[in-house]
């Protein structure tokens, strides 16, 4: 069966891309880079298009674009949203090379003018199902606290949900917080949020591009079953020096950036820091001695980014990126000390390089760590815990415009797993008692990948793709064929069908049981026991453009079916257990739905509405009675509405409103009464129905605004970034529990009460950014 | 990770203290299917005494509701005790009884106890435990801080022959429930065979007596105490899973076993 797929799969793409190779000898290819022109940074995403013959290519990440075309003369739009478009006439009769640079729109409050991506080229693309994102529309929407979330401006799009009140985990089209690949400049992030999923890692200042794929996986990418978040980290300023920060509410950031020789290698290094444990660690010194006062944890995080960007000749470039960021976390009472701290460490190197100019390849050698460590001290006993994942990776991408029909895509990529499942020692000072365990697990992940988009004709465009992975863990070898499929139709000029089907297996699995991801997740390789998760997604929308391309109108419909879904036995043991596997149980999920999204880009007022029908369940034989449940996170409704509207060139006001339908819950139906044994108080213990998740939550809905007044300093840009979170102060449901109502001096319980807890209130915040 | 979830909990509502973000709602819950829930604790030299009453939907009153008819037989080598339903407060314990016998346990170790509860309405439970050799406490020491507060550090050795659990409570002046100072469970899993150190934080004054009791408790017991406090942790924390109870009796909800304990009485000079 394997076999056979992996067969027809390949012989569809040959037929598809043989014949085009005989017809090629007749194109030329005209070849570049689009670079900004203040900073020379490369521009991803930019177009290049040829408005007499509708032919048109994107840069890639590199900022290098190629078009294949007869000779003759040709008139060349170059264009990227928030720059001025640049146009070329050009005759054309060899292979030639055309470095562009664009200069940024004169309109002073650019970033109102959002996203790389033309509506029309979305329109165009055979790409369906995802969401890009720039720093500079992030960073004009409210945020809670002041403090950018590029993770959090993803939930705002359809078929994306966050994990709950504030918190940076993404679920997208039902899938869970582990089934999201976090790539940064293609090296994978394990745990990709500050402050138990409050803050994601992603420092905005360091980040120039965002690109969430929730479906029609691109074949180069693999390893997760829901989403694909690929992250491009900004490369500095390669023609002068610049500083650029700012000062919020709970943290600071700061940017330099500028040549090392300039035009041709530049250097980015970005720095972040909380301080509300500043505060905090004062509160507490006030309260010293005030009787039953529980201190307050100290907690900060910081994040360090780094990059670095070489031209090494015409054809060679070199790219390192570096990331390090940790929470520390730490409480202290009565003589009780617990030390709490993780963080990831990530590198890469990318070497890009031109065969010729329609022939590139990239190679990145890329390391990512994860680690969690807790350190817990009594008097003369201690206890050291921690875990973590480790990865070395090597991948290879070639792109290949074969002609003006085939654009061609292949690589492959190898990871080396180094799993900590658990590492704990404990014992005495004077060494009386000590024991230790540590458990660890090897693996290696492999991928080979061909894809090729292919213009049939002026309506149809395909592209036909295929992955080959597979996992080794001691003697288990698993292999997975992925087939990749999307295609895109267009109706008329300005409307277009869309369709994919994807298929993606995950070979490491998240084992939490916490319905959120917390840092003491632990990931764990499949094995003999553990077979590898997968899915299979169906999707398929329309797109239509209207106004003269002002205004885009999608509509996606999918359905996802997943197998050997994981979730833990009751009163599993999780931690430090050498036989973990033991504890997984297996299952299916499903997930389906409508994503409904308009869109307008131009103009002063620029915004979208998005609107998703859910369903989201899963069905375990150990679980609510074989059962199919609705998960923790299916929302039957989800709305949002995003404006951006420029009022003057100084000032531009914003808005998010959120709806969501409430959350699933489990909550206990009855109780029953412990005494315990002698010398023991007795107790009321909840009892849970078999049903998982029996309960729904009140509607989730939230109203955001936010200002950018921009100064006008005496020298460089400065910015003022007000923000009103939750607006009208809806008190909405973080969780609730059941409470026992006491008599007046709490020595009796009258009867019970359910309560339930909001967590953020209205939060006004201010943030002050700086550029010279 | 029950310390990591608790401790965010205490950050975040740190963060809002006095921002009024709890609040009452109406909760209609499905209705309850209620089953018989028992408590059986044999201990040595003490008579048979167990409870027996019914599991309730949340919201009806806190009380126990009491099965009069049922009946509780607890056989031990062939010979079956028929325990008498009369509810009463023993002193001793601070526990009430709702059924009970004047058969007293012997508790040699390896022995075993079966136990049999039938009602009205043809529901029928069942159970099994056995005592257990005691695991005695090897050292005990206390430390003064500079502030003149104590700690205390305990040992004990494992078997490693046998997987073992146990259970450890710190009184202080007296035995009763209110003056327990510390309650904790744990198993062998990561220590087998090796000394086992306990202890408390600087909480104690010179002067203080305290009892430490341990308790060599049964594997289904532990198993039963660590899914009852991961179900009353779910109901209040919002990164906690719901679990179903395990309890150590077959046919209804609840515990039955033994206790074997050591106890030492240690004055803090």
């Amino acid at each position: 069966m394997f076999y056979k797929e992996l067969r027809v799969c390949f012989l569809l793409l040959l037929f598809f891309v043989l014949p085009r190779a005989v017809w090629s000898q007749t194109l030329y290819s005209l070849s570049g880079t689009l670079r900004d022109a203040e900073t020379g940074e490369t521009l991803i995403g930019a177009t290049a298009f040829i408005p007499a013959t509708g032919k048109g290519a994107s840069s890639d990440i590199n900022g290098n674009y190629v078009l294949s075309l007869s000779p003759g003369a040709y008139t060349i739009q170059f264009s990227y949203l928030g720059y001025q478009t640049l146009t070329r006439q050009i005759n054309f009769s060899k292979d030639q090379k055309l470095d562009i640079t664009l200069s940024p729109s004169l309109n002073e409050l650019k970033e109102v003018v959002v996203e790389a991506n033309s509506l029309n080229e979305k329109l165009k693309s055979t790409q369906m199902s995802v969401e890009k994102l720039t720093t500079q529309e992030a960073k004009l929407l409210p945020a809670l606290f002041g403090e950018v979330d590029l993770i959090k401006t993803l939930q705002l799009k359809p078929g994306v949900q966050s994990g709950g009140e504030g918190t940076s985990g993404l679920y997208v089209r039902g899938g869970g917080p582990d089934q999201n690949l976090f790539l940064v400049d293609d090296a994978t992030v394990y745990n990709a949020s500050h402050l138990f999923g409050f803050f994601s890692i992603f420092n905005p200042d360091a980040v120039q591009s965002v690109d969430l794929y929730k479906g029609g996986f691109p074949a180069q990418y693999g390893g997760r079953l829901s989403s694909v978040v690929d992250i491009k980290m900004r490369e500095g300023n390669k023609q002068r020096f610049s500083t650029s920060g700012g000062i919020g509410l709970i943290a600071s950031r700061l940017t330099v950036e500028g040549p090392i020789q300039r035009n041709r290698s530049s250097f980015l290094l970005s720095a972040r820091r909380t301080y509300f444990d500043v505060f905090t660690r004062r509160y507490n010194k006030m309260k010293e001695g005030v009787k039953d006062y529980n201190p307050i944890p100290d907690y900060y995080f910081y994040d360090l980014n780094g990059k670095a960007s070489f031209e090494l000749g015409p054809d060679d470039k070199l790219f390192f990126t570096g990331y390090f960021g940790n929470d520390v976390f730490g409480f202290q009472n009565k003589g009780f000390n617990f030390d709490f701290d993780w963080g990831n460490k990530v590198a890469a190197l990318r070497w890009n390089h031109r065969f010729s100019p329609r022939l590139y390849s990239n190679t990145t050698v890329s390391v990512s760590d994860y680690q969690y460590g807790i350190k817990n001290n009594v008097g003369t006993r201690s206890f050291k815990m921690g875990s973590g994942v480790r990865d070395y990776s090597l991948r290879v991408d070639f792109d290949y415009q074969l002609d003006t029909a085939h654009a061609l895509k292949f690589g492959a990529t190898a990871v080396s797993h180094d799993f900590v499942v658990g590492r704990l020692s404990a014992g005495s000072s004077d060494g009386g008692t000590a024991f230790s365990s540590d458990i660890g697990h090897k693996a290696g992940e492999y991928g080979l990948y061909i894809s090729d988009d292919y213009t049939v004709n002026s309506r149809l465009a395909l592209n036909i793709g295929a992955r080959l992975s597979g996992f080794s863990k001691d003697t288990s070898f698993f292999v997975g064929f992925e087939p990749r499929f999307s295609a895109r139709y267009n109706l008329t000029e300005s409307v277009s069908l869309k369709g994919s089907y994807t298929r993606m297996v995950q070979y490491v699995h998240l084992v939490s049981n916490s319905g959120a991801s917390l840092p003491t997740d632990v990931w764990y390789p499949s094995n003999g026991r553990v077979k590898p998760q997968q899915s299979n997604q169906v999707a398929l929308g329309i797109s239509k453009l209207s106004n003269s391309g002002k205004y885009l109108f999608t509509n996606e419909v999918y359905y996802k079916w997943m197998n050997r879904q994981i979730d833990f036995r009751d009163g599993a043991q999780l931690f430090v257990n050498p036989n973990l596997d033991q504890e997984f149980i297996f299952g299916k999920g499903f997930s389906y739905g409508n994503e409904i999204y308009f869109e307008k880009k131009t103009g002063k007022t620029t915004g979208w509405v998005g609107y998703t029908l859910s369903w989201t369940n899963r069905k375990f034989p150990e679980i609510n009675q074989g059962k199919i449940f609705p998960t923790r996170y299916d929302r039957r409704h989800d709305i949002t509405v995003v404006a951006m509207h420029q009022l003057n060139p100084r000032v531009s006001l914003t808005g998010t409103w959120v709806y969501g339908t409430g959350s699933t819950y489990s909550v206990p139906l009855g109780k029953m009464v412990m005494q315990d044994i002698p010398g023991a108080d007795f107790l009321y213990i909840p009892l849970y129905a078999a049903e998982r998740n029996n309960y729904r939550l009140a509607a989730y809905h939230r109203l955001d605004l936010g200002m950018v007044y921009k100064l006008r300093p005496r020298y460089g840009e400065s910015d003022l970034t007000f923000s009103i979170y939750n607006v009208y102060n809806r008190r909405n449901p973080y969780f609730i529990y059941i409470d026992a109502i006491k008599n007046g001096d709490e020595s009796k319980i009258l009867g019970f009460r359910a309560k339930q807890v909001s967590l953020f209130p209205i939060i006004p915040s201010v943030t002050y950014n700086f550029k010279f | 990770m029950k310390i990591v979830s608790g401790l965010l909990l205490l950050l975040l509502a740190a963060g809002f203290t006095g921002c009024d973000m709890e609040k009452e709602i109406d909760l209609n819950l499905p209705e309850f299917q209620s089953e018989i829930v028992v408590e059986g604790y044999l201990e040595a030299g003490k008579p048979y005494r167990v409870n027996i009453y019914e599991s309730t939907s949340y919201f009806d009153r806190p009380e126990p509701v009491l099965i009069p008819d049922a009946v509780v037989i607890i056989t031990h080598n062939g010979k079956a005790d028929t325990l008498r339903f009369s509810p009463f407060y023993d002193k001793e314990t601070e526990k009430i009884y709702t059924h009970s016998s004047v058969t007293l346990v012997s508790g040699n170790p390896g022995e075993t106890y079966s136990l049999e509860v039938k009602d009205a309405r043809g529901r029928r439970v069942t159970g099994f435990a056995q005592f257990l050799p005691k695991v005695t406490i090897d050292s005990l020491e206390w430390k003064f801080n500079n502030e003149g507060k104590a700690l205390i550090e305990g040992t004990f050795q494992d078997d490693a022959a046998t997987q073992d659990a146990y259970r450890y409570q710190i009184h202080k002046d007296s035995l009763t429930h209110r003056r327990r100072e510390n309650d904790r469970f744990l198993n062998d899993r990561l220590n087998n065979g090796k000394k086992i150190a306990f202890g408390t934080t600087y909480k104690f004054f010179p002067n203080d007596t305290l009892f430490i009791t341990l308790y060599h408790i049964e594997q289904p017991y532990y198993e039963f105490l660590n899914t009852m406090d991961d179900a009353r942790d779910a109901n209040g924390n919002p990164f906690a899973q719901p679990s179903a109870i395990k309890s150590t009796v077959q046919g209804g909800l609840g515990v039955f076993t033994t206790l074997t304990y050591d106890r030492k009485q240690i004055i803090l000079k």
